[in-house]
């Protein structure tokens, strides 16, 4: 998958960018504010229809105008195809090859990206909210079906917190609704379990090349009050029959509350160093570089599974990793032969992800515009480490 | 300017589902211009279907006498019951000129989101209508998405104990359709639920 040519028209401050990206890195420098972060959110609405950052969709249209467009023109699998998305009036509409795309899926045949952006690297840290929806990210960019059986689940799970807002239920109503969020919540289970199977040998291996950490890194799913089901090896069955007991034995407190404090809704994922977490214990460095791991192996994962490697986007993430770390995350983008979109306020960071066929972009409040490569400067070799 | 009588026509076809402002004004013209009684036959029918149809007092399917023309059928069978959504399923369903037993509209799905629990459906008449004791089977047709599949399992909860056979439709690629059209998550529930051979 090779992105040949990007046209934005009136998305977040850019007002009309066309550009032909290099085959390797492109790299889009400029002061914060400018538009630079805004520029790799266009592509990835493009790849995924979902904003980059939180928010309204009517919020990616350019003040005073009436609509946003993104446009891309792929290689896909030997042939071109144009895709395009579309916001107006709140809602968003996608295109292939310049006819309404008829569902999601055949919108996202093939096109494929992987962002990292500075509050990736606080995920360890945060709250496991945005643990899980990193994980979920993952899990949509390997299994596309995910994002409709993540949306019933969700449906299902809105269904059944309003039923237990809305006081005293008939007992067949609400298990009629336990075992239908049993159903969905056991495939979003299965399908986040194939993907930490996958993804948690890589990243641990990955970190261990990268943590300067004697103690190992280990990543790990695994359900919250879900009973004693053996969740690695059960069958989708058996996860349905287990979470639909553990709601049973939730109701009353459920009930109580007024939400479902039981099911994939409610699961984190966790990280340790050696056996400790690494949310409490690892120092700042060594919880970027765990997520740093983390990202490689989703990529690497992604090109053994489709046979070709996703789209990389990168913003501004050099600026936040020290200088190793850094250093080995652009010799691995450059090692790698992906297609990669880079966002710095300084050039000289990201050098290490150029080469010769580079994009060097400059944007400046909103205009983005093809610049001349800074020159090389004298190799600087002192690497000063962090405290742990 | 356009006559205010154009005007109000053009008003009233805009409020149809997936007619727009510029398809209404096309439609209003068409009847304009449409020869001889066209336009008295339209307005007659749209009277006649508010005040002639209305539901089948045991199936609750749409009729314009007191039972629909599948409850009256007495060639249909009696023991075999499929209960379905609305009345556009029913339709549907009888297409396919497969099924010979009786229907039961529930006129919905459950959805607390929505605000409809089992009093808003025809689920009282469909208890009710078990009574005589004919029905042996019941097909839940319900649609194959969240609201659909916890309708079909309160059902299920209902009738088990009831001693009636309750079946539900499977669900799973269409048939003379290719594998490379269908959507990603009918698919992988196809793979999961294969058989074999």
């Amino acid at each position: 998958m090779r992105l040949l040519a990007l046209h934005v028209q009136d998305f977040r401050n850019l007002g009309q960018v066309t550009l032909a990206p290099s085959a390797h890195a492109s790299i889009a420098v400029g002061q914060n504010g400018q538009g630079k972060t805004n520029l790799l959110e266009a592509l990835y609405f493009l790849a995924t229809l979902k904003p980059l950052r939180a928010g309204r969709l009517s919020e990616l249209v350019r003040w005073g105008t009436s609509s946003a467009r993104v446009t891309g023109r792929f290689l896909l699998k030997g042939a071109e195809r144009e895709i395009s998305v579309e916001v107006a009036g709140g809602v968003r509409q996608a295109f292939v090859d310049g006819k309404k795309a008829a569902s999601l899926e055949e919108y996202f045949g093939g096109v494929s990206v992987v962002a990292f952006t500075p509050d990736d690297l606080e995920v360890v840290k945060g709250g496991p909210e945005s643990r899980r929806a990193f994980l979920d990210r993952a899990v949509f960019n390997r299994f596309p079906a995910f994002l409709r059986e993540s949306r019933e689940y969700a449906r299902a799970l809105k269904n059944r917190n309003r039923l237990l807002k809305s006081g005293p239920v008939d007992a067949a109503y609400l298990e009629a609704y336990d075992e239908t969020l049993a159903k969905t919540g056991a495939r979003v289970y299965a399908r986040r379990r194939a993907l930490m199977a996958e993804l948690a040998p890589r990243a641990q291996a990955t970190f261990a090349s990268i943590g300067r950490t004697p103690e190992p890194a280990a990543y790990k799913y695994h359900p919250a009050h879900l009973g004693d089901v053996d969740f690695a090896s059960a069958d989708e069955a058996a996860l349905a029959v287990a979470l639909k007991e553990a709601l049973a034995a939730r109701s009353r407190r459920d009930l109580d509350r007024g939400f479902t404090s039981v099911g994939p809704h409610a699961d984190d994922v966790t990280v340790t160093l050696g056996a400790r977490s690494a949310r409490a214990y690892a120092s700042q460095g060594q919880q970027r570089a765990l997520v740093l791991g983390w990202k490689i192996a989703e990529i690497e994962n992604l090109e053994a599974a489709m046979g070709f490697l996703p789209l990389l986007l990168l913003d501004d993430v050099s600026s936040e990793l020290d200088p190793e770390r850094n250093a080995y995350l652009m010799n691995y983008l450059a090692a790698s032969g992906a297609q990669v979109f880079l966002t710095t306020t300084d050039a000289g960071l990201v050098r290490g992800a150029a080469a010769q066929d580079t994009l060097w972009l400059g944007v400046r409040t909103g205009e983005v515009t093809s610049v001349v490569p800074v020159q090389e400067p004298p190799a600087q070799a002192q690497h000063a480490d962090e405290p742990a | 300017m356009t006559p205010d009588p154009l005007n109000r026509l053009v008003a009233q076809l805009a409020k149809l589902p997936g007619i727009g402002e510029k398809t209404a004004q096309r439609l209003a013209f068409h009847i304009l211009r449409a020869p001889g009684e066209y336009a008295q036959e339209l307005s007659q029918a749209i009277r006649e279907v508010k005040e002639k149809v209305h539901l089948c007092a045991r199936c609750f399917s749409l009729t314009d006498s007191e039972l629909c023309g599948f409850c009256r059928d007495n060639r249909r069978d009696e023991r075999t019951l499929c209960v379905v959504e609305t009345f556009a399923d029913l339709m549907a369903l009888e297409r396919t000129r497969e099924f010979k037993g009786r229907y039961h509209v529930l006129h919905g799905v459950l959805s607390p989101l929505d605000g409809v629990g089992p009093e808003q459906l025809r689920i009282k008449e469909l208890l009710t209508r078990l009574g005589d004791g004919h029905v042996e089977e019941i097909i839940l047709a319900t649609n194959p998405d969240v609201e659909g599949e916890a309708t079909a399992l309160y059902l299920t909860r209902l009738l088990k104990p009831m001693g009636i056979r309750v079946s539900r439709i499977a669900q799973g690629l269409p048939m003379g359709g290719d594998l490379e059209y269908a959507d990603q998550a009918t698919l992988a529930k196809a793979l999961s639920a294969r058989r074999e051979l």
